[in-house]
């Protein structure tokens, strides 16, 4: 029963994965004032991707044929181990079984760079291993001050705690450490001011810049990977943050569909929250990220420190 | 930050409606009807755009074309950063000596389907600098061509109906 | 079981053997094989015999279970589980490395003397065999010299400038540790040089605290400028590469689980052991971690970068040797044990997993190196498209030694994070400070690991050659390609068999629960076979995903070059790669960039010949070392002016000196 949930879940999140890449980037083009794209648009483009031929440089090996492969496989694995619409008891996704499932994904998007012979893709690919470096301590001290506070080191019982009726009493304990894992999770995810996921100045891209060499259905298993990445992460942050809906075994059909709705619901709140990030602050010079890095790792070891003279220990 | 966004809200949705498409749009060879059916009746398209020796007048209407007036991405076009992401090459200006190669090599690597769009009248056959020592010719003369749209520049509404236009009429 | 004793016995001796066979056959060219054969042979017979004796002793404690030597060598040699646990090592990699060398050797003829080489090699894993072995100080001095100075001369075979530089500092640290260990374990019996280990942990509890303390220090000094730990640790990133890649794999594979043993060893000589040492340690521990990744990060030169990655291993055991010490040392009551038991377990794990992909890395390295014959990180590239299972096999070893799933060195670090996580977590501020220190600095340190690894790992194998020796590699000997492989395999292998492993080490009874007694918080539990098949099933679904509209069709072209032809010196460098951390962090790792612009035509400064010049220096050389070496030369000056000539002037001074030891001594 656990295992089929986590499928379900992991289902219910990479169906709409595309769908929450798209809302993001209409809700932007509203900020601009514009009407922007449909939000179906992310479908459609995969699906043509699907379609289309690749073309493949001369200058790959076996490896640039593998990475697309393992860097979708780790987004569904973080799908099947992050828990979103509720927590089943099969206490799978473990914080740093998760960390170093990312860290698969980010190395392997470097090695689709680095084969290409192409300085852009070297470029993203020594900026992206850099950022995914740097990130480390303040996603791991701040998921370790989760785990203390929820008593137990994987995310299903972080969510538990966090979704029980005394989850306002910890809400502002856990306050800061929820803003590091905010921080953590934009650089992990490529977007503002960290990287700038729409740009086409090969100079300012990170994460694009890997990409660029693929093309076809490699290119869409890349993009689908990072979509459902944006999605898993972010609607597990909102699961802590709005802590409504969350369902657990036994549950009943109405409680299922509640769930699902509350997902929804707050997968736009972290569209909006994104959208808003994106339009009101610019993106900072590479060089000037180790003051992001420190930034994130100061609030996540201050969120320790609160957590441990307020929370209750173990 | 608040004057910004009261700003936002102030001012709205500026988007012009989408340009009446020409009925007989004429055109449409069997490589872009092939494209736009396998590509979902090009519900998204990604362009990829080279400039092969332009006056960067049809860039200036490019640019426009992704402002809030003229919002080319609710067709669902966007541009990309690299030729093996895209669906369309727009080509602009004659094809000069020195970008021939750049053309070629941009063609050689969009997965196909792909569509090629020439943009302005010296994509079409070299428009002023036709016969010039320092232009091979048009587009076609380098690479096969799908879509001409023809301006010096064209406006941004022009490259919007040619291109809805061709889509739609390659759809029927 | 009374066969083990003549197979430790005999595989202990094999080595000796061979050390005179292969002087005896000279340079023939069957001498090395037979020369290798035998090793592997002695290898294999003292993997069995530990293998047999911790699986078939039934004892699961780790000094007890003791195995006794006939008379005469008694008093040299015991065997219990922990050595028998580290016996492993030697001759795993005895095993390996003499595999390795069967075809590696033969292709440096012309610059190794083999016979030569081949004794010093034999030497050096007899050394290392019978250090393990030791039962008293005397035997345990004498192997560990026997190791150090065959060790020296692993470090200067190719008698070029810069091995007898490297061998020097190796030869001065490996003295200074030597003299360390030596006064420490003489502190500790009171003088007694013949003492044996258990009669020194009986007899070194009734010393002052200042003398356990002295002696505690004396014995850290002297096994962690072995190990490499910061400051002591100058020397191991010059001397480990400079051996030929079977040595370097010995060195930094086995080499450093002699020293982290006879660290461990030392820890039970202690009745007790307060806090503030168990601290330091673990301090010590993890600044060298940090130094030796943050070095290995930016450095380009492939065997050193492997040499640095080993001080951050080291670091990383010994700061949870500390850990384990600290928490021992703290009122915990029963709350203690599974905390020391996931430290233990990562320890235990951490050595196999780094003797399998440090040891394996070096050779590939050493099999790269000896086609492209460049070590330089800068101007390899491209080798995947050449070597596809060498490739396969080093990417499994980095993404090892990067700590990631599925690999073995995952679960250990799984373990110590876990640990760090309830002992911040249990709210007593002496755990909880240098815990939460430790997990902040461990996830940047592993963060670190694996940008190393990802940037070794491309600049060699991926993209284009960067140059003619690396595009014009031929095919590698068979038997420099299956030890890589071995060891990848088996690095994976620990991953599967790691918690079943872990219980055994912790000592945990066999209740057939073997998550929960590995658990430090409750419900932290982590199965490596659900690991395993999750990841293998998102990739089958990857792989259908892919598939939905037909095998896609690919059409090879050049990569895309914005219209101007890619040379293969466009392609970022291991340098460029680093760039980014060395920018970063530039206050420690203090990189010198010097651009000399030569003109061309006097009259016209703007049109020269420019030269990029640059280094990295390490903190401590300019901390430490530097001012050290000018406060020498200074004293040194001092004492100078005592050289005035004059005979009697000096016996004078001997007079004096006989006065002053008379004084002491009587």
């Amino acid at each position: 029963m656990t295992l089929i949930f986590s499928f379900a879940q992991a289902a219910f999140i990479v169906l709409l994965a595309p769908g929450m890449v798209g809302f993001v980037r209409t809700l932007k083009a509203r900020f601009q004032n514009r009407r922007g794209a449909p939000i179906l648009l992310p479908y459609w483009s995969l699906l043509s991707l699907f379609r289309k031929e690749m073309t493949i440089t001369r200058n790959s090996s076996w490896i640039f044929h593998a990475v697309p492969f393992v860097v979708f496989a780790s987004a569904l694995t973080l799908a099947f181990l992050i828990p979103t619409l509720g927590y089943s008891g099969g206490h799978l996704g473990d914080i740093f079984l998760v960390g170093a499932i990312m860290a698969l994904g980010s190395v392997f998007l470097v090695f689709g760079g680095m084969d290409t012979a192409s300085a852009f893709g070297n470029m993203g690919s020594s900026r992206e291993m850099t950022l995914s470096a740097l990130v480390e301590p303040a996603l791991y001290v701040s998921l370790g001050t989760l785990a203390i506070i929820a008593g137990a080191p994987n995310l299903e019982s972080i969510l538990e705690r966090f979704s029980s009726a005394s989850a306002l009493d910890i809400l502002p304990i856990a306050a800061l450490s929820l803003f590091a894992l905010f921080l953590v999770f934009l650089s992990e995810n490529a977007r503002y001011p960290v990287d700038n996921p729409a740009t086409h100045l090969e100079l300012t891209m990170v994460h694009e810049a890997m990409v660029l060499e693929y093309s076809g259905a490699y290119l869409a298993l890349l993009e689908y990977a990072s979509a459902i990445k944006l999605t898993v992460l972010f609607a597990f942050l909102m699961d802590l943050v709005v802590p409504f809906g969350i369902v657990h075994l036994p549950f009943t059909p109405l409680t299922l569909l509640v769930a699902c709705v509350a997902l929804l619901g707050k997968l736009v709140l972290a569209a909006l929250l994104v959208a808003f990030v994106e339009s009101t602050i610019v993106k900072m010079r590479f060089y000037r990220m180790q003051e992001f890095m420190s930034l994130g790792f100061i609030v996540a070891f201050a969120g320790l420190l609160l957590a441990l003279i307020f929370g209750r220990p173990l | 930050m608040w004057k910004l966004l009261s700003k936002i809200i102030t001012t709205g949705t500026v988007t012009e409606p989408a340009p009446a498409l020409e009925a007989d749009f004429q055109i449409v060879g069997e490589n872009i009807r092939n494209a736009v059916h396998t590509l979902y009746g090009g519900r998204s398209l990604r362009i990829r755009h080279v400039d092969a020796g332009s006056t960067n007048g049809e860039e200036y209407e490019l640019t426009a074309l992704g402002n809030a007036y003229y919002d080319i991405e609710r067709f669902g076009i966007s541009f990309v950063a690299s030729p093996r992401h895209a669906d369309v090459l727009t080509v602009s200006g004659p094809v000069t000596r020195n970008m021939e190669h750049a053309l070629r090599t941009a063609y050689e690597m969009m997965p196909e389907p792909r569509i090629v769009v020439a943009l302005g009248d010296g994509a079409i056959d070299g428009g002023i600098w036709k016969g010039s020592y320092a232009v091979v010719g048009g587009v076609r003369d380098v690479i096969p061509v799908d879509i001409e749209i023809p301006g010096d520049p064209p406006s941004p509404f022009d490259v919007l109906r040619g291109l809805l236009s061709a889509i739609a009429a390659a759809r029927s | 079981m009374s066969f083990i004793l003549p197979l430790f016995v005999f595989s202990l001796s094999i080595p000796l053997v061979v050390a005179v066979v292969a002087v005896g056959v000279g340079n023939r060219s069957w001498g090395n094989i037979l020369v290798q054969l035998l090793m592997i042979f002695g290898g294999v017979t003292g993997f069995i015999a530990s293998t047999l004796f911790l699986f078939g002793g039934g004892d699961s404690s780790i000094v007890s279970g003791l195995l006794s030597f006939p008379a005469p060598l008694d008093a040299w040699f015991a065997i219990d589980t922990l050595r028998a646990f580290f016996l492993l090592f030697v001759y795993a990699g005895m095993m390996l490395t003499s595999l390795y060398s069967l075809g590696y050797l033969p292709k440096y003829r012309g610059v190794y003397s083999l016979p030569a080489l081949n004794a010093a090699l034999a030497l050096f894993v007899f050394g290392m065999g019978a250090t393990i072995m030791s039962a008293s100080i005397f035997s345990f001095l004498l192997f560990w010299k026997v190791m150090s100075v065959s060790a020296y001369f692993l470090v200067i075979a190719d008698r070029s400038a810069e091995s007898l530089s490297a061998g020097f500092s190796y030869f001065l640290m490996t003295h200074i540790g030597f003299v360390s260990l030596l006064a420490g374990f003489l502190l500790l019996s009171g003088g007694n040089v013949f003492a044996s280990f258990l009669s020194i942990a009986a007899s070194a509890a009734g010393l002052s605290s200042f003398v356990r303390a002295t002696a505690f220090f004396l014995l850290f000094i002297g096994f962690g400028s072995k190990a490499g730990l910061v400051p002591l640790h100058q020397w191991l990133p010059y001397a480990h590469p400079q051996a030929p890649s079977n040595a370097s794999a010995l060195m930094s594979g086995v080499m450093l689980k002699v020293a982290l043993f006879g660290f461990i060893q030392s820890l039970f000589l202690f009745s007790e052991i307060p806090l503030w040492w168990s601290c330091v340690v673990m301090a010590v521990g993890l600044v060298s971690a940090f130094f030796g990744v943050l070095h290995a990060a930016v450095e380009s030169d492939v065997k050193r970068l492997l040499a640095w990655s080993s001080i951050e291993n080291m670091g990383l055991l010994f700061s949870a040797l500390g850990g384990i010490g600290i928490i021992g040392s703290l009122p915990l009551g029963l709350g203690a044990q599974p905390l020391i038991g996931a430290l233990a377990f990562f320890v235990a794990l951490h050595a196999v997993n780094h003797f399998l992909f440090k040891s394996g890395l070096f050779m590939a390295a050493g099999a790269v190196v000896s086609e492209t014959h460049t070590r330089d990180l800068d101007q390899l590239g491209g080798l995947a498209q050449k070597w596809p299972l060498f490739s396969a096999a080093f990417l499994a070893l980095s993404l090892a030694a990067s700590a990631l799933p599925p690999f073995g060195a995952f679960y250990g670090e799984w373990a110590y994070l876990q640990t760090l996580v309830a002992a911040i977590g249990s709210g007593i501020t002496a755990l909880a400070v240098p815990a939460g220190v430790a997990l902040s600095l461990i996830s940047l340190i592993s963060g670190l690991a694996i940008f190393t690894f990802a940037k070794a790992f491309s600049s060699i194998f991926l993209g284009r050659a960067r140059t003619n020796h690396a595009e014009n590699v031929g095919h590698l000997h068979w038997a420099l390609v299956t030890p890589v492989v071995l060891t990848a395999v088996a690095s994976l292998a620990t991953g599967l068999v790691a918690v079943p492993l872990g219980s055994l080490i912790a000592g945990a009874t066999s209740t057939g629960d073997w998550s929960a007694s590995l658990a430090p918080l409750p419900r932290a539990s982590i199965n490596p076979l659900v690991v395993l098949l999750i990841v293998m099933l998102t990739l089958t679904l990857a792989f259908v995903a892919s598939r939905i509209f037909g095998a896609p069709r690919i059409r090879r072209t050049d990569t895309w070059d914005c219209g101007q032809p890619l040379t293969r010196r466009m392609e970022y460098t291991a340098t460029g790669f680093a760039a980014p951390i060395r920018f970063f962090f530039k206050s420690i790792v203090l990189a010198e960039k010097r651009m000399t612009a030569t003109p061309i035509i006097a009259s016209n400064p703007w049109i020269a010949s420019r030269s990029l010049e640059w280094k990295v220096s390490s903190f401590w050389e300019r901390a430490l070392y530097e001012p050290l070496g000018k406060l020498m030369l200074r004293v040194a000056d001092v004492i100078k002016h005592l050289q005035s000539g004059v005979v009697q002037f000096y016996l004078l001074l001997v007079f004096a000196t006989l006065v002053v030891v008379m004084s002491t001594a009587l």
